[in-house]
């Protein structure tokens, strides 16, 4: 069964989710304006890693959403 | 005139690369925290597959820098500073299972520690994983 979520554990997946998009962009960079085949290579497929850890994330939300309380618990 | 004094500030490979590596380890050690202090054990389970998923990243990204020559390693350690923790820490441990024995009556012998190429002589049971 699961329970609804937590503020901190939402505030950890909103902090992951900034750190996840930045290091797409980060790798994109890379990508983009490095030189050397091998990190390019390993750049292009971290972001598509990275986007697979942002979806979860996004998706740990919207599947607490239904169960969480529309009013404060005492 | 003005024009060469105009500077651009780009960021080489190696800058992006040695980014990218430290925020890895930053986000690993994040993603634990965020484990160890989950309440819901799916949230849980979601933030131990991310720490597992990106220490493999930042494993990754070390030896591809590390192939590139963009890392240095630090030097090897002495033989005589492995002698002395060695010695140090076994004595640690005798004290220890002497301990164990007076207030258990008993010892148990595990070790995490298993370098792969005698990984397979490993035997189940109260074996070391040292061998």
């Amino acid at each position: 069964m699961i329970q609804p979520m937590t503020g901190k554990e939402l505030e950890y997946i909103a902090d992951s989710m900034s750190n996840e998009d930045a290091q797409i962009k980060q790798c994109a960079a890379l990508v983009a304006t490095g030189t050397t085949p091998a990190l390019k290579n390993l750049c292009s497929q971290m972001i598509q890693t990275h986007q697979q850890h942002y979806d979860s994330l996004l998706h740990a939300i919207s599947h607490h959403q239904q169960m969480a309380p529309t009013q404060p618990q005492q | 005139m003005y024009q060469q004094q105009q500077k651009q500030f780009v960021l080489t490979e190696e800058d992006l690369a040695g980014g990218i590596l430290s925020d890895l380890k930053r986000i690993v050690r994040e993603y634990a925290t965020a484990a160890t202090e989950s309440t819901c054990p799916d949230i849980r389970q979601l933030f131990t597959k991310l720490t597992d998923s990106t220490l493999a990243l930042q494993g990754q990204m070390f030896q591809a820098m590390q192939q590139a020559n963009m890392y240095n390693t630090s030097s090897p350690v002495l033989r005589q500073e492995l002698d002395k923790q060695a010695k140090q820490y076994q004595q640690m441990k005798q004290k220890t299972n002497q301990f164990l024995q007076q207030t258990l009556g008993g010892q148990q012998n595990q070790t995490f520690y298993t370098p792969q190429m005698q990984q397979s002589n490993q035997q189940q049971g109260n074996q070391p994983y040292y061998m």
